[in-house]
């Protein structure tokens, strides 16, 4: 039974601004489902005759666990298991050996981890598991991926947390993910944002390196923009941070998977519709790719072409600043 | 009574700069950046190759400024592979690295917002007591502005700001020249001792750019108005700026709207005073104000005549009224046939939080002119390139202007530059006079504009 000092310490309870975020987004859900309910019974189901979603074929294989497998077993902040991402899953600590835990420096660790899960794991909406089930199926929403990014890396024994922020998409990837189901749609027009989004970071030679593993390269080319790396930033790339938003978190808070799962059983219809989308938009990115020449001609290309950069923040502590309670 | 008709323009600027001395350092202390901002007697006369000199001086002393004191433009820099030295002619000024004004729109809140100021400043700073554990924006501004800096911000569509930390030396820049550049334009219609009213927050209540910019009005007339008299923070703004609901929004919305008739009538009792009395008056600040009290004035059929003795100076965007937008030359049509302004006296200011140029319209052709001695102008194409003239893109600039951060913007407008105004023999380029919004490749202000269209849709 977890004690509520360490439900608290963990980052388990909801912080002000993620209870905020919640309850915006519960309130805006319910009022779109009250005002539409005719759209809703349109679109709740899927027509017979409709596409339907079929799940991608796990792309990796996971060896089969065995003792002589190296991991990292710790209580420390950062390192230990929280919620829905347990490090020590048999799945996670295959897969980190896989990818050269204990072998590689962790720069270059936490890098595989980061290239593996956002090349090799595919978007798909779906609630909230445990991460070995996440391994298992090789699909999840973005929180899911970082999730699979964050356990590795504790599994290497390299500290990781989570960064979460309410945001404003790019079109590209609002035509994809929002405008493929008009209750999506006008759920996210009512509110102007997703609840939530985040991307991983890893404690790296002193420093937390941001990892968003959410986007795949072919998502990433049919929204026109460069394949990011590890230590790119999603905000300001595809996303916009709402201001204030940003939290920092060590574990996935309860209450979280909430809304999916609200969504999941009030509009099944929806979620497949946008799953179905961004299959496409796989495809079409996967098109643009191979037109351009490959991953990295297309990146080189694109960041070419984006012109317009931005300064790098790294926000320090200054000794002018006095903060008073 | 008025009098100044006659007075040269040398005498008339001199009476202006005496003023405003307070604006203006000790010339012992000038540097390439003064030189170009105090200088010139109109920064809009300074001949081409006098003017290129002061803006190249000015702004590569300011980037290396920059570079060496700002540590995250530094690495934006060396990123790009640019160092000072790279600057050795005027056509290397194109090599400077630009920062896209979307920098300044994402920070984070609380304590983080003041170490976020604090970080993209160049220099030092001053010690600053943030008091409380999670500070609003307005609590951390208060704060530095309370250490001596000049903290400011956009209204910002939707109330996402931008928020820029200038020191008092910068800020003092954008005032003089805001308010010289007006003074220049309609000579020799400005004097001391005219009655002025200004369209904007109380510049002593807000720290929002445009209302603020506007304290140096009350050194440069004698009496001034204020249409907007109450404090107007960033909370205020979001209220009354996005589409939020409950009894405090409602409350402040309903004050707002008792607040904007009582201003209109305040503004015609005050039109009928100086009429009476024969005043020269002068109109600074938003043109939706004026726009207002014309269409009252019209609608009970009423006109002044303030021809030769009246001036009115436009900025700050049509933001929140934007559904009343009406284009420029019908709004300086309306100002002349209701209130007798004549249109030549009757210019609008283009200018923006992130710098300290405003380019101000010429009287004879209501072009915008862009004050070349410390500005470098540059149209971007779709890759931020520049481009040459005639064409359409993004506006860009080098400002050579500001201490407290690299004032080398791409701002997300979209303007056609020309090589020389087409009506008036001031040289230089200008921009044609209707700026617009560049469509946006992010989401965030066309997505807000859906959103607020929809969810009025779902509402219905």
């Amino acid at each position: 039974m977890t004690s509520l000092r360490e439900m608290k310490d963990k980052g388990y309870i909801p912080q002000k601004m993620q209870i905020k975020l919640f309850l915006g987004g519960g309130i805006s859900l319910s009022k779109t489902l009250l005002l539409n309910m005719g759209d809703l019974k349109k679109l709740r189901v899927m027509h017979n005759n409709a596409e339907r979603y079929v799940r991608p074929i796990r792309q990796y294989d996971i060896p089969t666990f065995n003792n002589n497998m190296r991991y990292c077993e710790s209580n420390e902040k950062f390192l230990r298991p929280t919620l829905y991402c347990n490090p020590l899953e048999p799945e996670v600590i295959a897969l980190a050996d896989k990818l050269g835990a204990f072998k590689k420096s962790d720069q270059e660790f936490a890098e595989a981890a980061f290239h593996f899960v956002k090349e090799k794991m595919i978007l798909e909406i779906i609630t909230i598991n445990e991460v070995g089930e996440t391994f298992r199926r090789g699909t999840g929403t973005c929180f899911h991926l970082i999730t699979a990014f964050i356990a590795l890396c504790r599994c290497a024994g390299i500290k990781a947390r989570y960064k979460m922020f309410a945001m404003n998409m790019i079109k590209a990837w609002y035509e994809a993910t929002v405008e493929a189901d008009p209750l999506v749609k006008k759920w996210y027009d009512s509110m102007g944002y997703f609840m939530i989004e985040g991307e991983g970071e890893a404690y790296i030679d002193g420093k937390w390196v941001v990892a968003h593993v959410g986007a795949e390269a072919e998502r990433q080319a049919a929204a026109g923009i460069p394949i990011t790396k590890f230590g790119e930033d999603s905000i300001g790339n595809w996303f916009s941070a709402i201001p204030g938003t940003i939290m920092i978190s060590e574990s996935i808070p309860y209450g979280f998977g909430t809304a999916t799962k609200l969504i999941k059983k009030i509009a099944p219809g929806s979620i497949e519709r946008v799953n179905i989308s961004i299959q496409k938009q796989i495809a079409r990115g996967r098109k643009i790719i191979e037109d351009a020449g490959g991953e990295n001609a297309y990146d080189k290309m694109t960041r070419m072409q984006r012109g317009a950069q931005m300064p790098k923040l790294d926000i320090k502590l200054r000794k002018e600043i006095i903060f008073e309670e | 009574m008025y009098s100044n008709l006659t007075i040269n323009y040398d005498e008339y600027i001199k009476k202006f700069d005496s003023c405003v001395s307070k604006y203006i350092p000790k010339i012992n202390e000038w540097t390439p950046t003064d030189y170009a901002v105090y200088g010139p007697k109109d920064l809009f006369k300074v001949p081409l190759k006098d003017a290129t000199e002061l803006q190249f001086n000015a702004i590569k002393y300011q980037f290396k400024r920059h570079y060496e004191h700002n540590k995250i433009y530094n690495n934006f820099c060396k990123d790009m592979n640019v160092v000072p030295d790279d600057i050795k002619t005027y056509e290397n000024l194109d090599r400077i690295p630009l920062i896209p004004n979307e920098f300044y729109k994402d920070y984070p809140a609380g304590r983080d917002f003041a170490l976020w100021l604090a970080n993209i400043f160049t220099g030092d700073i001053p010690n600053i007591k943030i008091n409380g554990k999670n500070p609003s924006f307005d609590d951390v501004i208060n704060a530095f502005n309370a250490s001596g800096l000049a903290v400011s911000y956009s209204s910002g569509t939707s109330g996402r700001h931008t928020f820029i930390p200038r020191d008092m030396r910068s800020f003092y820049i954008s005032e003089y020249s805001a308010a010289k550049n007006v003074v220049s334009m309609i000579y020799p219609l400005w004097d001391y001792n005219m009655h002025g009213y200004l369209l904007m927050p109380n510049p002593f209540k807000t720290n929002v750019f445009a209302g603020k910019v506007c304290t140096i009005y009350y050194d440069t007339i004698k009496q001034v108005n204020v249409a907007i008299d109450r404090e107007i923070n960033t909370e205020l703004i979001k209220l009354s700026m996005t589409g939020g609901k409950g009894l405090k929004t409602k409350l402040i919305k309903s004050s707002l709207k008792r607040m904007n008739i009582k201003m209109v009538d305040n503004i015609i009792s005050w039109l009928e005073k100086n009429d009476k009395e024969k005043n020269k008056i002068a109109f600074v600040g938003a043109p939706y104000i004026l726009y207002l009290v014309t269409n009252k004035l019209k609608e009970e059929g009423r006109t002044f005549n303030f021809a030769d003795r009246g001036a009115v100076g436009t900025g700050g965007g049509w933001k929140v009224q934007e559904n009343t937008r009406m284009p420029l030359t019908s709004f300086r049509k309306q100002v002349e046939d209701i209130l007798g302004i004549k249109h030549e006296h009757c210019l609008d200011i283009y200018g923006m939080v992130e710098g300290n140029s405003w380019l101000t319209q010429c009287p004879e052709g209501h072009y915008l002119h862009i004050p070349i001695t410390y500005i470098h102008p540059l149209v971007l194409d779709k890759d931020f390139r520049p481009m040459g003239f005639n064409e359409v893109g993004r506006y860009a600039f080098l400002d050579g202007s500001t201490f407290s951060y690299p004032g080398f913007i791409i701002s997300g407008d979209q303007v056609r530059m020309l090589e020389h105004c087409p009506v008036c023999d001031r040289p230089g380029p200008v921009l044609e006079p209707e700026v617009t919004r560049a469509s946006g490749k992010e989401m965030r202000g066309c997505a807000e504009e859906i959103r607020k269209m929809i969810s009025d849709d779902v509402k219905e």
